[in-house]
């Protein structure tokens, strides 16, 4: 009976709340339609009339138990609804999309790859990890379905149409620089064959996997015509603009809620309470490490008057961005001990730089000018290191036997050590610039995204100096063919190697690190009780250096499709092997970090940093095709002056109108009234941004006031029930 | 209706999936779990009802602090004793499932840190979700004084009517500043 009564009191509760509520029209984000509002006691006329102005209750979305949500739909189901026909095609459309929404859902997870490893990798180590291995999953599919592309457009049809076609242009110019033989002469031993598979010359040379295999042919049959190196440039640019398109995608949804969530609520003391428990927590150990990060996090808020704190905080998005990376970024244990202490250490340190003498301020400042310069100064080393190993490579490039591998290798050798190296000597000098933790954190982060994408910058900009004589197409040796055909009879094949040789090796080197240090250090530290070997301790999977070595490949990968059409195929197979090997290092290696945990921003920080990588190739790409002269030795574009000359040659070949249409587009007449309609466009929705949180912020103080209304009343009863009960008091004592 | 029976029927499947966030692998795969819970004589009994020591059996629930909340509000038995049907089960996978709105999670969120049932989060409820949180061994329980203060600084951000407790929008007012909660309220079989 008592239970009976409980529990029609606990229903009541809920249904009350939600009906007062919906009267109130409350400012949370979610839609009030859906709430459970189910009244058994309306008649069917009743909710004809409601019912004819909006669509029926999605009944997913109702917190009502299985039998109550079948009991709702059979009433729907029997309810014939007056409406007009348009009303009724309209809902019958809204529910063949929401069918067909629900169709592709369950199609695409069928093609989810590793769905369960990722599960147990989230359980187990948190969301941080977790979001690596998604990502490492979305750029294999990316690198796939770029391979898909390019071999239906330009692979496949190069292999039907090898024999056939005829050449576009006839040959004009000049003897020497259209000699080129890649086959090589003589006996070939059989390790040669090793050695070429593993530096992209000899028998790797001359086939589909470099650009200058390719045929400068065009089909031309009587109903079909299919114009290979225009396929092939076409396909290039395109595979840029996919890559862009699914990269912003994929950020869509992250970026919206990282925007829409802002910084004013970042980690205080509700939001740490409701939101962050992760139900996906598998086995108790890491249900416990995830309690004791919890107790952490509370007790370092503790220690701080922290309302007062983000009071004063003037520019919120910055400390949002400092904050996201701060706890999303799990960095090395340098930085770690940093990041423990984030929150009393800055205050610490905003205390201390506001007690520093005048004398002090500038010798710090100073000093933090000098460690600046002094590490930018590292870097500068690190890039003429690379400059002059390319160089040296170039120059002795062509040696036979191991030797001439190494040298073919010194490029990349001299990029992984320099990218090793040089952040671990700017962690050093970061110690002693003591800057805020959460500044030193940012500056760590830039200063090695900087490192590995302009390392590769620069390995581009002394091929280039090499090919085309420093720019100079006056001097001695390009004055000929407008490059340097003697070190380069086909430069765009040797571009191609040079990145298909920066890929190879970083796979070989995360494989040797793999067995050479991660396996060795975990027998090392579980075998021996030496204090030393537990001080050093089991290793922590590193995010931010793991997600910047897969931005780096990638971008390696963007910069050489154009010259190696076969490299998203390379780059596939090469992020499954590192998904399975970083799955090994993970479980058999690595400890569970103590600060970790799951964010939509990780995803989008990580992505705003492969955005990078693809701008710097879209540069190099740009330049490629607008301004070198291509081979003229080989290659589906020889005789052309530049790559991007086929296309108007071949619009000349469109009808009138089209060309007229397409000159149109192209011309300013058009693009600066679209410039013009795309800045209108965004300023209405800033204005619709700003409209909103404004209205967020009344209706804030509306539910404020209402508050105190209530308050107000009761008070007011309580009064009135204590004059009331008085009379009866004295007119009890009177008896 | 409702089943436990070995095999679901075509219609019944497609009631769920009308009915739940969940696709046709999920729901299959819930109803193999679920049969491996039951033991032999049960099988063959359509609605059977799965207690809750059974039911935290599971490994995706068996280390969670808030199991027995879990279980407590899904259940639909009239003795309110965690006991589980399929269909019950079905419930709690598709508010914890992958496409499960932001609303649904939120309101099944705050019924579970609801402890007394009362459908507000007052200072008793606050003070158990936080135990449960930060587990309840020695060095991680906090304080009576840490607690009392933590409890006022959550009703200082979170209350803004001021009554004293976190009511339903109240809750999903902080619930939808998080970036994270959809993603963490999360079981996957």
């Amino acid at each position: 009976m008592d239970s009976e009564i409980q529990r029609q009191g606990s229903r009541n509760g809920y249904h009350g709340d939600q009906q007062s509520l919906r009267s109130r029209q409350v400012s949370s984000r979610v839609s009030n339609q859906n709430y459970p509002q189910f009244n058994w006691s309306s008649t069917p006329a009743e909710d004809d009339v409601e019912g004819s102005s909006e669509m029926p209750r999605d009944l997913r979305s109702s917190p009502l138990h299985m039998a109550l949500k079948r009991a709702v739909r059979q009433v729907q189901q029997m309810q014939v609804p007056v409406v007009s026909s348009r009303e009724s095609w309209k809902r019958n459309k809204a529910k063949s999309l929401r069918k067909l929404k629900d169709n592709t859902r369950e199609f695409l997870y069928l093609f989810a790859l590793w769905s369960k490893s990722l599960q147990k990798i989230g359980g187990n180590f948190g969301g941080g990890v977790q979001s690596f291995f998604l990502f490492l999953r979305f750029l294999v599919v990316l690198n796939f379905v770029s391979f898909l592309l390019i071999a239906g457009f330009v692979l496949i049809p190069s292999i039907v149409f090898r024999s056939v076609g005829t050449g576009l242009v006839n040959s004009t110019g000049p003897e020497e620089c259209m000699e080129y033989d890649p086959n090589p002469q003589g006996l070939v031993l059989f390790y040669n064959y090793f050695l070429d598979l593993l530096s992209g010359t000899g028998f790797m040379e001359y086939s589909y996997m470099f650009y200058g295999y390719y045929n400068n042919t065009m089909v031309d049959d009587t109903n079909f015509s299919y114009n290979i190196p225009l396929a092939y440039l076409f396909t290039a640019v395109f595979y840029f603009a996919f890559c862009l398109i699914f990269i912003i995608a994929r950020m869509g949804t992250a970026a919206r809620v990282a925007v829409a969530t802002g910084g004013s609520a970042v980690g205080n003391y509700s939001m740490i309470v409701f939101t962050s428990w992760d139900y996906g927590c598998l086995g108790d150990r890491a249900t416990k490490l995830k309690q004791k990060n919890i107790h952490y996090r509370l007790q370092v808020r503790g220690d701080l008057s922290y309302l007062a704190g983000w009071r004063t905080l003037r520019k919120k998005w910055w400390r949002f961005l400092i904050r996201v990376t701060c706890f999303q970024m799990n960095l090395s244990p340098t930085s770690f001990l940093f990041l423990c202490q984030v929150d009393l250490e800055e205050e610490m340190i905003k205390k201390r730089a506001a007690s520093l003498t005048t004398n002090q301020k500038v010798v710090l400042y100073a000093l933090r000018v000098f460690m600046c310069l002094v590490a930018f100064g590292l870097i500068i080393g690190a890039f003429y290191g690379i400059f002059l190993a390319t160089e040296f490579s170039q120059e002795k490039s062509g040696k036979e036997g191991i030797l001439g591998l190494i040298f073919e290798y010194l490029p990349s050798i001299v990029i992984t050590a320099g990218n090793f190296l040089v952040p671990l000597m700017c962690d050093q000098i970061a110690l002693i610039e003591r800057y805020a933790p959460s500044t030193t954190v940012i500056v760590a982060l830039l200063r090695a995204v900087f490192l590995r994408l302009v390392s590769l910058g620069v390995l581009l900009f002394t091929l280039w100096r090499q090919i085309t004589c420093d720019g100079n197409t006056e001097s001695a040796e390009c004055k000929l063919c407008e490059y340097n055909y003697n070190f380069y009879p086909c430069w765009e094949t040797r571009v191609g190697q040079e990145m298909y040789k920066l890929t190879l090796f970083d796979l070989l080197i995360n494989i040797a690190v793999l067995v050479l240090v991660e396996f060795p250090r975990r027998m090392v530290v579980d075998n021996w009780s030496n204090k030393l070997a537990q001080w050093v301790g089991r290793q922590e999977f590193v995010v931010s250096s793991n997600v910047l070595g897969l931005v780096y490949g990638q971008t390696v990968v963007w910069t050489g499709a154009l010259f190696c059409p076969l490299l998203p195929l390379i780059n596939t197979v090469k992020f499954i092997i590192l998904f399975y090997c970083k799955r090994i290092t993970l479980f058999n290696n690595c400890r569970p970090a103590l600060k970790t945990f799951r964010s939509t921003t990780s995803t989008f920080f990580f992505l705003v940093v492969l955005l990078f990588g693809w701008s710097l190739a879209t540069v190099v790409m740009v330049y490629s095709l607008a301004e070198i002269r291509p081979s003229m030795g080989c290659g589906p574009f020889r005789f052309f002056p530049n790559m991007w000359s086929i296309v108007p040659r071949s619009f000349s070949s469109l009808s009138e109108t089209t060309e007229e249409f397409l000159f149109f587009i192209g011309s300013q007449a058009f693009s600066i009234p679209l410039f013009v309609l795309f800045c209108v466009v965004m300023c209405y929705f800033i204005a619709l941004a700003s409209v909103y949180g404004k209205s967020v912020a009344l209706l804030r103080a509306q539910l404020k006031l209402e508050g105190r209304d209530k308050q107000f009343l009761v008070k007011q009863i309580e009064k009135l029930s204590r004059q009331l009960q008085i009379p009866q008091h004295t007119a009890g004592a009177g008896q | 209706m409702g089943t436990t029976a070995s095999q679901l029927g075509k219609d019944l499947l497609s009631e769920y999936q009308e009915l739940t966030f969940l696709t046709k692998q999920e729901i299959l795969l819930a109803h193999k779990r679920f049969t491996e819970l039951l033991t032999k004589d049960e099988k063959d009994l359509p609605n059977t009802r799965v207690s809750m020591e059974r039911v935290l059996t599971l490994p995706e629930l068996k280390s969670n602090p808030f199991r027995k909340r879990i279980c407590y509000v899904f259940s639909t038995s009239e003795q309110k004793d965690g006991s589980l049907t399929f269909e019950d089960f079905l419930d709690l996978l598709s508010a914890f499932s992958d496409s499960a709105t932001l609303e649904i999670k939120s309101h099944y969120a705050f019924r579970i840190f609801d402890f007394d049932d009362d459908g507000t989060l007052d200072c008793g409820d606050l003070e158990k979700l936080v135990n449960c949180l930060t587990g309840e061994t020695d060095e991680t329980r906090l304080t009576t004084e840490e607690m009392r203060q933590l409890i006022n600084n959550i009703l200082e951000e979170s209350d803004i009517d001021k009554d004293g407790t976190v009511n339903l929008s109240e809750f999903q007012h902080v619930i939808s500043r998080s970036p994270d909660f959809v993603s963490s309220f999360k079981i996957v079989l």
